[in-house]
């Protein structure tokens, strides 16, 4: 198998040079009619962390040069090191993708959205008839082994940003969030995230309050919720059942006494205080008030630790369907050569039975011919049996892939199956 | 019979250990091997419970409510029964090891200690008698599952204020859901804990020539029961949350078992049978 693997990503280049060679959707579209001059074959995977080709090349060699070339052509990048681009030929070049499908490869193990992007990927190729028989299998076994990760294994569980964190916190506090309210204060990326998990986990009512009132209409906007002037952000405390800090403050900006009193108000109801800002926005002091939930950003980092350590022993689980996958991948690909060789060799002694009974046809009756045909066909079927199940055997279960194309490659040349004319119909006139 | 019956005893203690390791395991266990299989586990094991107190109840002409021994055993099944009730209808399957290890003491203290009794007193024969000594005991049963519960609770909240994500803030289901199935197994434990009263208070002067309303036991059970009465109305009335009611009905129970443990032991009592 002659596939290549082509990947910049987080461990073999710095952030400077995978932002320069990162490929948008329709930069894709635009370099796919580029790599079709060198590749057969291709899909172009693209993100923030990674970008990676894998293709079949035109040409039986096994030259990467052409198609970094080619990237760099419609990528320009000057500070490029050759040990930036990391190549992957044949069965290394399936495994790496299969890792990466799975999320192992990940700069964050287990990363979700790596499935949805090399989907995307192969659909794109698909879409420009970049793909054949061989992508076909191989990107679909690839996503196969993706989901089974997901589902066979805990790779993908448990909160890995502090933000997501936060939210499973608070589900441990409250069975379910559709009947709680929360506010978000901080309109910031921090904010968004944390605002947009706890819409996902279905919050029934969202609330933001931010310094700059727009960037809280904006964010408010997005996610189908309220805002509270940040002025008025103390008297509203009580309202909500979770209350999420996210902003730049240098000082605190709920104090001891602001939730104190929330406390009061909601007739000791409990309220769950999350600080991921850096430096902090609440009072610590206020964990020792009775139903409160207080908890910043040190703490939240113990669960995002524990679950990526989680999500790194899941790793070898994960490896062990890469393997599984492979074989059956690799067990599909080698029927590829054989398959043909069969049907050319059943072909051939097709053509000289029907031949050799196109000579007797009129010179026997018709019951002597049909009884001719029927034992012509039993004797072909039973001489090509024991060729035909060993070569599928060899395929299937043999991983040695040479083998099975030196045994096609002895077939074809002994029957001289490559000529279509030859037969040895004209023997008997020679 | 008395052979089975024999083996069945003897059987009982192993059969609540296994169900009991399975819920362990399963708790300390993150990769939730025996999710499905403890609860078949409960299930054989409440089946061989059943087909226990039955056979005895056929052997011995009476139900199994005339020593103390028999009735550790009808606890320990109301306790399991409960709870497997209450696993099916909420689903939350992560707490069984704790509940399941009060219904393996009870059943061992039982096993070890049963007599066989042919002769009992008539009154112990008596359906009423029966009907009230079992919804007591399912009323207890309740009333220890809410205070399980309500330890959850307690060290989940603990856990909870001092940031601590361990084993018990992975494995236990939120304090909202603990809190609704301690107060829910309150609720169910003080409606069978009323109906034993409204039962013992309209037969017991009938079938007891002594009876009084100022002996000991009444007393003290009538004191637990307002207790409870009066925590069940704070929650409805004044929307008592979390800590609160979880630390009112620990508090019932501490003064049930301690009301129990004093009227059976100390107390000269006609409420007294064996």
């Amino acid at each position: 198998m002659n596939l290549i693997g082509i990947t910049i990503n987080h461990n073999n280049s710095p952030i400077e040079i995978r932002e320069s060679l990162h490929l948008s959707r329709n930069e894709i579209v635009e370099f796919i009619p580029l790599l079709k001059q060198v590749l057969s074959e291709g899909v172009v995977i693209s993100t923030c962390n990674r970008t990676e080709i894998f293709g079949l090349p035109i040409t039986y060699s096994l030259n990467t040069s052409s198609i970094v070339e080619t990237l760099l052509r419609y990528k320009p990048v000057k500070e490029t090191k050759p040990e930036f681009f990391h190549k992957y030929f044949s069965c290394g070049a399936v495994k790496h993708l299969f890792k990466v499908a799975s999320g192992i490869d990940s700069l964050v193990i287990g990363d979700s959205q790596i499935l949805g992007q090399v989907k995307d990927a192969f659909e794109i190729s698909e879409d420009m008839g970049f793909t054949g028989p061989v992508f076909h299998r191989l990107f679909g076994t690839a996503i196969k082994v993706g989901k089974r990760a997901i589902k066979e294994t805990a790779i993908g569980e448990g909160a890995v940003t502090v933000s997501y964190a936060a939210v499973q916190v608070v589900e441990k506090i409250f069975s379910g969030l559709d009947k709680k309210s929360a506010l978000v204060i901080g309109a910031g990326e921090t904010g968004e995230l944390a605002a947009i998990n706890l819409k996902d986990k279905g919050i029934s009512k969202l609330t933001i309050s931010n310094r700059s009132i727009e960037r809280a209409e904006n964010l408010a906007e997005k996610i189908h919720g309220e805002i509270i002037p940040f002025q008025f952000l103390n008297e509203h405390l009580h309202n909500f059942d979770i209350i999420i800090s996210a902003t730049s403050s240098e000082n605190f900006i709920i104090n001891y006494a602001d939730v104190a009193s929330a406390v009061k108000k909601r007739r000791g109801a409990p309220i769950v205080l999350m600080d991921i800002a850096v430096p902090r926005d609440i009072d610590p002091d206020v964990r020792k008030i009775d139903n409160v939930f207080y908890n910043d950003m040190d703490s939240l980092k113990i669960i995002v630790d524990q679950n990526l350590q989680k999500r790194r022993n899941e790793i070898p689980v994960v490896e062990k369907i890469i393997m599984e996958e492979m074989v059956g991948f690799f067990s599909w690909y080698n029927t590829l050569e054989v398959v043909p060789t069969i049907k050319s060799l059943r072909n051939f002694f097709d053509e000289i039975r029907n031949d050799e009974l196109d000579k007797i046809k009129n010179k026997i009756s018709e019951d002597d011919f049909s009884k001719i045909e029927d034992m012509t066909r039993r004797l072909i079927g039973r001489i090509l049996h024991n060729p035909t199940v060993k070569l599928r055997e060899l395929a299937e279960n043999g991983n040695d892939i040479q083998q099975v194309t030196t045994k096609s490659i002895i077939l074809k040349e002994l029957f001289n199956l490559n000529s279509t004319n030859d037969n040895g119909k004209n023997i008997e006139e020679k | 019979m008395t052979q089975a019956l024999y083996v069945i005893n003897l059987l009982l203690p192993f059969a609540y250990l296994l169900t009991f390791l399975f819920y362990a395991l399963d708790f300390f266990n993150e990769k939730n091997l025996f999710t499905n299989s403890k609860r078949i586990f409960l299930f054989i094991t409440l089946l061989i419970h059943i087909s226990y107190l039955l056979l005895r109840t056929i052997e011995f002409d009476h139900p199994p409510i005339t020593n103390k021994f028999e009735i550790f055993s009808i606890l320990a099944f109301a306790v399991s029964f409960s709870y497997f009730i209450l696993e099916l209808l909420t689903d939350v399957r992560g707490t069984g090891a704790f509940i399941i290890l009060f219904a393996l003491i009870f059943q061992v203290v039982s096993s070890l200690f049963i007599e066989n009794n042919y002769i009992v007193p008539d009154v112990l024969r008596n359906r009423l008698l029966g009907l009230h000594v079992i919804s007591a005991l399912l009323g207890y049963s309740g009333i220890t599952i809410s205070a399980v519960y309500g330890l959850l609770f307690l060290v989940l909240y603990k856990n909870l204020k001092s940031s601590r994500f361990g084993l018990i803030f992975n494995r236990l289901p939120s304090l909202e859901i603990l809190e609704k199935l301690s107060f829910n197994s309150l609720l169910i434990g003080f409606v069978l804990f009323t109906i034993a009263i409204i039962i013992g208070i309209t037969w017991l002067p009938t079938a007891f020539p002594n009876f009084s309303y100022s002996d000991p036991k009444l007393i003290g059970t009538a004191l637990v029961w307002i207790i409870y009465g009066a925590g069940i109305l704070s929650k409805f009335l004044a929307n008592w949350y979390g800590k609160k009611v979880i630390l009112f009905s620990l508090t019932g129970f501490i003064l049930a078992v301690l009301s129990l443990i004093l009227t059976t032991t100390l107390a000269t009592t006609f409420h007294s049978f064996y």
